[in-house]
């Protein structure tokens, strides 16, 4: 059946800088936000942007993901005449079969899967960036400007574009060259690492690319800047809104406490919901002694104790006496009493015990940083865990 | 596939719900912040492996199939069997009201009943707030070797009307009718397992006598034949409400940590329709004392012994104290209430002050502006 525009979603990628918090989940299925994980806000997207076939590129432990997506039902993806698709490295007969060796590779191998639906554009996704974007919207400037590729561009400050891959635009307003990480940018607009690519062309662009041996078969390394070189048509889409790359513990906190701030990203707004697949669990208790300041709690939740600027995910535990500021908690994790835990990403069903210390305030040094303890984690009581550590269980899943 | 089937009785109303159950069965009743209480019996079903499950209604089940939808979230979704509502058909032109008796309700369905593959039924009513633990009763039903076995309860019970009397061997020896809630006998959870032919029998020798009552007429009749008729014992929370004090109390049950364990037990989760997609925000000046809070909401005020639906809206320097307020429910700034039971979607504007009393709470009904 033929479509106007299908996904492919990368979600393969181990997010070795979350390494305590990847150990045994792929990236894109790290909790997030109370009620979701990151790979949530690129489905909920093409859900709410009527793409009704994704396919989930996976390589890296995917377990998890594979379940937690499962049939694609939360974000209304199990329809009958496309869906949500995981799709892991495969064998073909007679080959040996590898792993994806890049972006472009993980499409390359993936060419049938899409060949089946026979789209006229392609959009490729990160699965760990958290906003909210409507590429309905992206779709029709891309078709407007008879683009070979758009890709979404924000505005950044000079400062943080060095960290970019930054889209130089000729008078024309269509991309003219592409800079990966430039020391002095010559343009504020960086690339999201979200593409549309008419597929013939992209097809053409992955073929010719596989046959080169130095390429080391990237979107943004190898692909963009070829079909540059070729003189093929570039749009770059503006993009204004909330937009977080969650690529490290100081970004996936960082991200995290913005969810506090509607104004930053407004998560309750009933015409563009994130789904998710939660568990059903009864609704939070919040017990005699509990003061919850500024946070967000998610259902299961048990609070008898001081909860202030954080995220709680569901199913967690507070007690009496126990204290958590600027913290993110995942799903299961419980903090007894007189614990306290400041500046932290605390993982799934970690067991803080009474009196256990964990990350402490900003003290204006360099080595401070926030505290991370891995799921699993058992702190002992009366154990501290200095700013800035990761802790983690030695077994693996 | 399981060897039983499940009924679930959907059909009674309750005068003394008032305004609550204007526009809904007693078992689509809201309760404890995001369920219904017909989830209860669905997940009871559901945790036992039972999931070819009937559910009997009669009228004003537009929200009750709202809510159920095609079962999927208790797995009764199944290609062959499944989840099937099942309104009335069959009845004469005549018959406007609701079914005058259980009985009454089966024959209405009979075709379908005669139709169940599996040999054994397992009866539930739908409005009973319980976490039956069937997988026990049905182990227990199989040792026995009675045709029917009842579900009871010897501990704390609200509002259960009927009473089993027990014989030496422990067998049911004689029903007792409406005896409230002081009788010394088993309270009746007035569900039951029994094979299928035994039902079938009951509701023909009842319905050619044109005795439509379940307990008053067919067990009775079936215990006078000399039927063999085991009990197995609930242990822990039961409560049938029947009238606005009764559901109150009910929630503010909830509250109580050993009345949650009871009811939500990790091993027999209750499972219902799921649509809350964010977490709920607790704001700066915020204070959430001995409440259960379900997503989605904002709570910028304060709350006390409060059961909170999803989607509420609690504004700031607003006080409200010994509540329930159901889904969507907004609540303005420097508003004082207590006391009260909010249907859903109802909104209260700034500087609302609303008491009900303890032993009766006032009802909002569903969609008011105040």
């Amino acid at each position: 059946m033929k479509k106007s525009c299908i996904a492919m979603l990368l979600a393969g990628g181990q997010g070795s800088r979350l390494y305590a918090l990847t150990q045994n989940v792929a990236k894109p299925s790290v909790p997030f936000g109370g009620k979701y994980r990151i790979i949530d806000f690129p489905l909920s997207n093409c859900a709410n942007s009527g793409i009704d076939t994704v396919g989930v590129l996976t390589q890296y432990r995917p377990l998890q993901l594979n379940s937690y997506i499962g049939t694609g039902q939360p974000w209304d993806l199990d329809v009958s005449d496309g869906g949500v698709y995981i799709l892991p490295p495969y064998q073909s007969a007679g080959e040996k079969g590898s792993w994806f060796s890049g972006t472009a590779n993980a499409i390359y191998q993936n060419i049938a899967f899409i060949e089946a639906y026979d789209p006229e554009n392609v959009l490729i996704l990160s699965g760990d960036h958290i906003y909210k974007m409507d590429y309905a919207d992206m779709l029709r400037e891309h078709l407007n400007h008879d683009a070979a590729c758009t890709i979404s561009v924000l505005q950044v400050s000079l400062e943080e574009a060095t960290r970019f891959g930054m889209m130089n635009l000729a008078d024309n307003g269509y991309i003219c060259e592409f800079e990966e990480k430039p020391k002095h940018p010559k343009s504020d607009l960086a690339s999201m690492g979200v593409y549309i690519f008419n597929w013939k062309k992209l097809r053409e662009y992955l073929i010719a690319d596989e046959k080169n041996p130095e390429s080391s078969k990237d979107f943004g390394k190898n692909i963009i800047p070829a079909m540059l070189a070729n003189g093929e048509k570039l749009w770059p889409y503006r993009f204004k809104g909330y937009w977080r790359d969650v690529g490290t513990i100081t970004s996936l906190w960082d991200a995290n406490m913005d969810m506090l701030s509607p104004e930053l990203i407004n998560l309750y707004d009933p015409d563009w919901p994130i789904a998710s697949r939660s568990p059903v669990c009864p609704p939070s208790y919040t017990g005699e002694n509990a003061r919850i300041i500024h946070s967000i709690v998610t259902e299961g939740c048990e609070i008898d104790g001081h909860v202030e600027n954080s995220v709680l995910s569901a199913s967690v535990t507070v007690e009496r006496g126990a204290k958590v500021v600027y913290s993110v908690l995942m799903p299961g994790t419980v903090v007894k009493a007189g614990a306290t835990v400041e500046y932290a990403i605390i993982g799934e069903n970690t067991v803080i015990e009474a009196g256990a210390r964990v990350g402490t305030a900003p003290d204006g040094s360099d080595g401070w940083d926030v505290a991370t303890c891995g799921p699993d984690v058992h702190v002992a009581p009366g154990q501290v865990i200095p700013a800035g550590a990761m802790i983690y269980s030695e077994e693996e899943a | 596939m399981s060897k039983y089937h499940g009924i679930i009785f959907a059909y009674k109303d309750a005068p003394e719900m008032g305004d609550l159950t204007r526009e809904r069965t007693v078992a689509s009743l809201p309760f404890c912040g995001r369920y219904r209480l017909i989830d209860f019996a669905l997940s009871s079903m559901k945790n036992a492996g039972i999931t070819d499950v009937g559910v009997i209604m009669a009228r004003d089940y537009q929200s009750l199939l709202d809510h159920i939808g095609g079962g999927k979230a208790w797995d009764m979704n199944r290609r062959s069997g499944g989840l099937r509502m099942l309104p009335p058909f069959g009845l004469p032109h005549s018959h406007q009201g609701n079914y005058s008796g259980t009985i009454e309700a089966l024959n209405a369905v009979a075709p379908y009943i005669r139709d169940i593959q599996q040999d054994h039924i397992v009866l539930l009513v739908g409005s009973l707030i319980a976490n039956i633990d069937l997988s026990a009763a049905i182990a227990q039903h199989e040792a026995g070797g009675a045709e029917i076995t009842a579900i009871c309860s010897d501990g704390p019970a609200v509002g259960l009307n009927h009473h089993y009397v027990l014989d030496e061997e422990g067998f049911v020896k004689e029903i007792l009718l409406y005896r409230g809630d002081d009788a010394t006998a088993l309270k009746s959870l007035e569900g039951y397992i029994i094979h299928k032919d035994v039902l079938l029998r009951m509701m023909d020798e009842a319905s050619a006598r044109n005795d439509w009552a379940f307990h008053k007429h067919a067990m009775a009749a079936f215990l006078r034949d000399g039927g063999r008729m085991d009990v197995y014992r609930h242990e822990g929370y039961v409560c049938a409400v029947r009238n606005v004090a009764q559901y109150y109390n009910a929630s503010m049950d909830m509250l109580k940590v050993e009345n949650r364990r009871d009811i939500f037990p990790a091993s027999r989760p209750v499972r219902t329709k799921t649509h809350e997609e964010v977490s709920t925000y607790f704001g700066e000046h915020s204070v959430s004392k001995n409440s259960l809070v379900s997503d989605n909401c904002i709570i910028e005020g304060e709350i006390e012994n409060c059961i909170v639906f999803s989607g509420c809206r609690i504004g700031a320097n607003t006080h409200l104290k010994n509540s329930i307020i159901m889904r969507g429910v907004t609540i303005g700034e420097n508003a004082e209430l207590s006391y009260i039971i909010s249907d859903k979607y109802a909104s209260f504007s700034d500087r609302t002050v609303l008491q009900g009393s303890e032993k009766l709470p006032t009802v909002v009904p569903k969609g008011s502006a105040i």
